[in-house]
């Protein structure tokens, strides 16, 4: 996947400010950046939630910049949130299996099918015991695990993980980390994780740092690399105004 | 994997509601005008079901397709009656009707239905006054006057069937319409189109994201929702009344009242609207024998709905789940 001079405005307000990056197949990357980098508004310009100003988007050498966000997911692009949105009514395994039925390209998967899909991702996540819970009664953390089920459940080629780890305890999100990279591995998936400011979680997964500040790329390294930067440093720790 | 035909139990206990009142309403003759009435709750209930239950969105206009249904069936009758074409002439009338009110959902839908929530509402308010006006307005359909076919209908059929066409046939017609539009919202409830449903009426954006093309799936419900009401209209009221009144068939009253049948019962359940259909109209039908006047019915419902804030079935669904009852229950 590739961002060509991405640039995403809001009225006067630039949010995403000429961002250009390429993903490959298979990639872990970490997209890290302070509350109001621009991070979310770039999910949302890849799954089509938002149509850039400037720029193109192009999946598997193919421009879908102007594609809606229901014609791309089918494509391999599956996404999370930082809240969790959840079809709460719908139990975890109708939830997933909505994933297997409309995200995957052919389209053709039938209901039982999609149910049965959603099985093996329920279990592959651990949520069996919760399977016919309506989704809206999760936890937290059981929501967003639900959403990383649901969106595996699509056959992704392009995940994009939003926060999926805040707020979880660290050792479960040592688990999770290497959970999501064994599935990243075994199934091909290139997967973007979002975080705030979850470095432990970074350093352990990501193969590749991009941050992120003010709607601009401010470093795109490998992660040791990137994490010692002193840019990096300035953002997040700050730097007395008059130096 | 739950065997096929376990997914469709849930039907059971609609159809055993419907032909109770059907039996009701067949062996004690003095009973059938309030059956047809009850009927008629539960057929809009259900017809309405499969748009404001499945989707999450209100129609404020949906007397509309109704209305277009009536016209059909006036149309088809006072256009073929000479043709000596029998029976014929009412199933042209119910095709006309259906067709009418299909092209109306059609139009209005692929607009107003990208449209969100509220925005959605109050476009469609809209549509049904204006389409009143139009007709009166263009004076089209007999204008502001209406249709009266009765003589029509007598002169195709003879007084003796004529009368009952209107009197027990048309009340027949609205059974069968409810019967087959319950079938049509568990079809679509255990389908693909019921999941994409169910995704975009919790969260369309999520929806959208997930590969759920939202406009297409909302438009399948509206356009279905519309189709009954049109049939209903064209047997409910046109068959039935013999005449077609614009400011009778564009009440809005009437969308207001497919509103609380849906609300009272369960939206989006599949036994709601049956429920919700029976209570309204009994209500309706038994405050108005014994306490005319008196505006009960107004703080009736409103305690049921608070006592039931999901409609009578949302509860029941809660409680069935886990029980052997749950099977029978969506």
């Amino acid at each position: 996947m590739e961002l060509e001079n991405i640039t995403k405005r809001f009225g006067g307000l630039v949010a995403v400010n000429d961002v250009s990056l390429q993903i490959e197949a298979g990639e872990l990357i970490g997209i890290v950046g302070p509350n109001g980098s621009g991070k979310t508004t770039l999910y949302n310009v890849i799954s089509g939630v938002y149509s850039p100003e400037e720029g193109r988007v192009i999946f598997q050498g193919k421009d879908i910049t102007n594609l809606p966000p229901y014609r791309r997911a089918p494509l391999g692009i599956g996404r999370t949130f930082q809240i969790p949105r959840p079809f709460k009514s719908a139990s975890v395994r109708e939830n997933v299996a909505i994933g297997a039925m409309f995200g995957t390209l052919s389209g053709k998967v039938s209901v039982d099918e999609s149910l049965e899909i959603a099985d093996h991702y329920i279990e592959l996540i651990g949520l069996q015991t919760k399977k016919d819970t309506p989704s809206g009664t999760l936890t937290p953390t059981e929501k967003k695990l639900m959403e990383i089920a649901r969106a595996l459940a699509m056959k992704p080629k392009l995940l994009l993980m939003d926060e999926a780890m805040a707020g979880m305890h660290p050792s479960d999100i040592d688990n999770m980390v290497k959970f999501i990279k064994k599935v990243g591995v075994e199934e091909n998936i290139a997967i973007v994780s979002m975080v705030e400011h979850i470095m432990r979680a970074m350093v352990g997964f990501a193969q590749r740092i991009i941050v992120m500040h003010r709607g601009a790329k401010l470093v795109d390294a490998p992660t040791a690399e990137a994490l010692s930067d002193p840019k990096v440093i300035d953002v997040y720790l700050g730097r007395p105004s008059g130096d | 994997m739950r065997p096929k035909i376990e997914k469709y139990y849930p039907l059971i206990p609609v159809y055993v509601a419907y032909l109770v009142m059907f039996l009701i309403g067949r062996t004690m003759p003095w009973m059938w005008q309030m059956v047809a009435l009850l009927a008629f709750y539960c057929a809009i209930g259900q017809a309405f079901n499969i748009f404001l239950g499945l989707t999450g969105y209100v129609d404020f206009g949906y007397v509309a397709f109704m209305a277009l249904g009536t016209y059909g069936m006036a149309l088809g009758i006072t256009a073929f009656y000479q043709t000596g074409l029998g029976i014929g002439i009412i199933f042209i009338g119910l095709l006309l009707g259906v067709v009418m009110a299909t092209l109306l959902s059609l139009a209005v839908g692929s607009v107003a239905l990208r449209l969100r929530g509220a925005y959605f509402a109050i476009a469609t308010i809209g549509v049904n006054e204006g389409f009143r006006y139009f007709v009166e307005g263009a004076k089209i359909w007999g204008g502001s006057e209406g249709m009266i076919f009765s003589r029509e209908l007598k002169e195709a059929f003879g007084a003796e069937m004529a009368s009952q066409l209107s009197t027990l046939w048309a009340d027949v017609a609205v059974f069968i319409i409810a019967v087959v539009a319950a079938f049509v919202t568990i079809y679509y409830m255990r389908g693909k189109i019921g999941y994409a449903l169910t995704a975009l009426r919790e969260d369309e954006d999520a929806a959208k994201v997930m590969g759920i093309n939202v406009t297409k799936y909302k438009i399948i419900a509206f356009i279905t929702s519309a189709a009954f009401a049109g049939l209903i209209g064209a047997m409910a009221w046109a068959l039935k009344l013999t005449y077609v009144f614009p400011p009778d068939v564009f009440k809005i009253h009437y969308t207001i009242e497919c509103i609380i049948v849906v609300l009272l019962g369960g939206a989006g359940t599949l036994l709601g609207p049956v429920v919700g259909g029976l209570i309204y109209a009994f209500s309706k039908y038994w405050l108005a024998v014994v306490a005319p006047g008196f505006q009960l019915l107004a703080p009736i419902i409103i305690a049921i709905i608070m006592a039931f804030p999901e409609g009578i079935m949302g509860l029941v669904k809660r409680r069935a789940k886990g029980t052997g009852w749950e099977k029978y229950i969506i």
